[in-house]
């Protein structure tokens, strides 16, 4: 328990930390932010433009003051407003952040369902045939970049079959059909790089648990081969799995902006570039913002996972 | 370190070579632009054709490998110098030092990387000066860590002591010292680097935000070309091959530099087969002992040729029976153990013997038939019980499941039985130690729980190899005693593997001395104890502390290696009643009355010798 306390106090501290430079950040830029953010293709900003962006973040406030107006404002919610529209950034936060969700969420599962088993199979039997074949498959899933394997579906399935659309999105509550179908393709993309994690992982755990001592103790028990496969090689082997795993899907909060904007998907990194591009700093700051919390209350969730699977951890 | 492999390297040299050469080529003007020739196909001036504004699609391609692998390496190098720096000075220079780099570097890894790039970008603005730092600062934690790791293991092991000793500055010692030790893992933290970090040029780039048009990079030109795909597909094709050429060339490096550094490679299986013959009619031994094992033969593959760990084995065990095995590390005893169990490591095989287990011959079985024998008729208890439970399951589950596998009783009634057997092997409160993970026990009472689930399905034999070793001196004896008890109450019978021939003397009905992979002397524990017909046991005995406080006397030499088998006696390099026929033929296996056996042509010297100590005493 005095374990659990000490996990979460040290990732509330990061939290603290990160959301502190996120809001610093700009004001370690050297120049003037403000002018810089309305700088269009060394054109000279119209001044009172600036001086208008410089009041909306606060530039024109002493550090500490704008500090903990930004940290109020975090607290209550409010992740201040659109440069671009003015409309609330958290608003289209919670609008967009569900569709990322889904996105990652249906690309583990595939992930998950293929890597699992074939990285089992393949550590079962190294340097046989299955093993090669998915080895390859899995360098090329590490290799060739997610907005290469997405280009290449939309090519084939969307422009020269047409069994899929390019792009575009749907929720699952409008039209189900249609929200698969929109949601196949990138997360078949993102699965790809995925299945070379798990795959890999697993693989690499199973032949490693596989020498174990307990191992041969559990054969010597006369164990059914199945039972001793799933109970005591995969239950082993799945906790630096499942750690690897969730600590790239955290990775993947971020990571799906190029597989969103290849597809023209509007979730949350998509938005996250088009803020990029538009230098809408509240909007990137607020993305930034939520994306790293998700991703540090991840990692303690997979430590507290951890300790769950694996019973000697809790002792440390 | 090992050879590295020599494909990736050339691979990856040819590539740096171009990017290296690209502006002493004789390639066009890669931001030429000729907008009549837009989408041109290959042509003798532009070998790949040309693109959406007519530039040369070849020149932008090498071009692209100069800017993408410039940025990669040189951001690369940058995490290197500066991550190895901060990870060696944190691990080295204490406990502040160590604080502040490691915590600052959890920092750094709260960002998602497409993310944190994506925020500073934001900030100053694409373009190489930006992505040079940024990429650096993403891969730093990587280095730090590695560094750091390496500096923890060297740090205390003895040569860096002895250079403390010697009074060396903590620079030379860093620099001198610990850096060889961890270039292996940074070597690959750098190639793995590099290609991350192509990665994430090439995906900033695809964006507009890495490499700024019109500079040729491969994410540029993906991006270009996606939007002329539906004319023309190929100007998607190269720098699509060439971008995930590159990375899968960097990560097949990646591995080979792993493998090459990896200490602990161990060389790929080779498949073997059963070479053993089947079993002529007519053998098969009936009533008689519990086990009897005939002429076992195991080989094992190495690079250097098959060499024969054990040879000619023949043992018998009657029930309620304890046979000793006693040796040395390296003389086959254990081998010859898991040999019966079909539980021999993958590069080992039977050669050659027969082994009865209660008149069912037990080598030639397949894997199906061995599980149903194993834990059932013979089971086996391992030297190490902290490593022979699974650690994440509770102990009393771990006995039920060996009752469950081969008894169909239900789970409530195996956790019961498993729970009544706990409290056989003497385990104080079983119901709460039942409930009870791996780690929560000692090591004797794990060894307990060992037994019990060697003991859970009645079997006729029991094997127990080096069960004391890792236990206590005080946990020893209470161990073998135990084991002797259930014997007796069970009547089944058991095989005593050690090298310990002290701690077996007193409960052991009959012992066999193995050498080097074969029984050099066999008889009644009594007698063989009291009479040793081979110069080996009785060095056995002389290096045992004797009862009236005299001090053990070593045993020169080694054994021999099985690669390295002498061409007579296996035993004569180490053996003070060495003749020179000794040396020429190996000796056979010879009864010197009462089935006492021993493999020595001097055996009657040898007792001799034994019995004029016994009258100067």
């Amino acid at each position: 328990m005095v374990w659990v306390l000490k996990r979460v106090g040290v990732a509330v501290l990061l939290v603290a930390i990160v959301v502190s430079i996120v809001c610093l950040a700009i004001r370690l830029v050297p120049g003037d932010p403000a002018t810089l953010l309305l700088s269009q293709g060394g054109v000279a900003p119209d001044p009172a433009a600036v001086a208008q962006l410089r009041h909306q973040l606060g530039l024109d406030q002493p550090l500490l003051v704008q500090y903990l107006a930004s940290l109020r404002g975090i607290l209550h919610g409010d992740l201040g407003q659109s440069l671009q529209d003015g409309s609330s950034v958290a608003g289209q936060i919670l609008q967009r952040l569900p569709r990322t969700l889904e996105l990652i969420g249906v690309a583990a599962v595939l992930a998950l369902a293929t890597g699992l088993p074939s990285g089992l199979a393949a550590g079962l039997r190294p340097g046989g045939l299955f093993d090669r074949a998915a080895g390859l498959a899995a360098a090329l899933g590490q290799a060739v970049p997610v907005f290469v394997v997405g280009t290449g579906l939309v090519l084939i399935f969307a422009q020269t079959l047409r069994w899929l659309p390019a792009g575009g999105y749907v929720s699952f509550a409008e039209d189900p059909v249609r929200n698969m179908e929109l949601v196949a393709m990138p997360a078949v993309t993102i699965a790809f790089g995925l299945f070379s994690v798990v795959f890999r992982m697993t693989r690499a755990s199973v032949l490693d648990i596989a020498r174990r001592d307990f191992v041969r103790a559990a054969r010597a028990k006369g164990l059914a081969r199945r039972h001793l496969l799933l109970r005591h090689v995969l239950r082993n082997a799945l906790v630096p799995v499942v750690t690897v795993v969730a600590l790239n899907l955290g990775t993947l909060l971020g990571g799906t902006v190029l597989v969103e904007y290849v597809f023209n998907y509007p979730g949350l990194s998509g938005m996250l570039v088009q803020a990029v591009d538009a230098r809408d700093y509240p909007e990137v700051q607020g993305i930034v913002l939520v994306i790293s919390v998700l991703f540090v209350s991840l990692n303690l969730a997979v430590e507290l996972i951890y300790a769950a699977l694996d019973p000697r951890v809790r002792r440390a | 370190m090992r050879t590295l492999r020599l494909g990736p390297v050339v691979g990856v040299a040819a590539i740096a070579l171009v990017a290296v050469a690209v502006p002493v080529l004789p390639l066009s003007n890669p931001t030429a632009m000729d907008i009549m020739h837009r989408l041109a196909p290959p042509s003798a001036a532009h070998w790949l054709g040309q693109d959406g504004y007519g530039r040369d699609v070849l020149s932008r391609l090498l071009w692209g490998a100069r800017s993408s692998l410039g940025v990669a390496v040189a951001a690369a190098g940058l995490a290197c110098v500066i991550g190895t720096g901060l990870g060696l000075i944190g691990g080295y220079l204490g406990r502040g030092a160590e604080f502040l780099t490691m915590r600052s570097m959890d920092i750094v890894l709260c960002f998602p990387p497409l993310v944190l790039a994506l925020l500073v970008i934001t900030l100053l603005g694409p373009g190489t000066a930006t992505l040079i730092p940024l990429l650096a600062l993403v891969y730093l934690p990587g280095f730090v860590r590695v560094a750091y790791a390496g500096v923890l293991s060297v740090r205390n092991q003895n040569y860096v002591e002895a250079m403390r000793v010697l009074g060396a500055g903590r620079a030379r010692i860093m620099l001198r010292t610990i850096l060889p030790n961890i270039g292996g893992p940074i070597l690959v933290q750098f190639s793995l680097a590099i290609a991350a970090a192509i990665l994430l040029e090439s995906g900033l780039s695809f964006l507009g935000l890495g490499v700024v048009p019109p500079a040729p990079s491969w994410g540029g030109m993906i991006a270009a070309a996606r939007a002329t795909m539906a004319q023309a597909p190929l100007l998607l094709l190269w720098p699509c091959l060439a971008l995930s050429g590159t990375v899968l060339l960097f990560n097949a490096l990646c591995d080979a530099v792993r493998d090459a550094v990896d200490p602990q490679r161990v060389p790929r299986r080779r498949g073997a087969a059963r070479v053993l013959d089947a079993l002529a009619p007519g053998l098969v031994a009936a009533g008689g002992p519990v086990l009897d094992l005939c002429g076992l033969t195991i080989e094992i593959d190495t690079p250097a040729g098959t060499v024969c760990p054990v040879r000619d084995v023949s043992l018998q065990v009657h029930s309620g029976e304890i046979l000793a095995v006693v040796g040395e590390s390296g003389s086959g005893k254990s081998l010859s153990g898991l040999a019966l169990m079909g539980l021999l490591p993958p590069a080992a095989r039977v050669a050659a013997g027969a082994a009865w287990i209660e008149g069912q011959e037990v080598l030639r079985l397949d894997e199906a038939a061995l599980r149903r024998i194993r834990g059932r008729r013979v089971a086996m208890i391992f030297q190490d019980p902290h490593h022979s439970l699974d650690p994440v399951h509770r102990i009393g589950a771990q006995v039920a499941e060996a009752i469950r596998a081969h008894r169909p009783v239900s789970a409530r009634a195996a956790r019961s039985q498993a729970v009544e057997l706990l409290r056989q092997v003497g385990i104080s409160d079983p119901e709460r130690r039942a409930a009870a993970f791996p780690h929560e026990l000692s090591g004797g009472m794990l060894q307990r729980v060992m037994i019990a689930i060697g003991i859970a399905n009645g079997p006729r034999l029991l094997i127990a190899d080096e069960v004391t070793t890792a236990l206590d001196v005080t946990i020893q004896a209470q161990v073998i005693a135990l084991l002797a008890d259930l014997r007796r109450a069970r009547g089944m019978g058991l095989l005593l593997i050690t090298h310990n021939l002290a701690l077996v003397s007193e409960v052991a009905d009959r012992i066999a001395v193995m050498y080097a992979g074969e029984i050099v002397e066999q008889g009644s524990a009594a007698a063989l104890l009291a009479r040793p017909l081979h110069p080996y046991t009785q060095a056995l005995l002389r290096s045992a502390p004797g009862e009236d406080g005299s001090l053990p006397e070593a045993i020169q030499g080694t054994v021999p290696s099985p690669q390295a088998r002498p061409a007579g006696c296996a035993f004569a390099p180490r053996c003070t009643y060495r003749r020179p026929d000794c040396e020429t033929a190996p000796p056979p296996l010879v009864d010197a009355g009462g089935e006492h056996l021993t493999r020595c042509i001097r055996w009657y010297e040898v007792a001799a010798s034994v019995r004029s100590a016994e009258t100067v005493a």
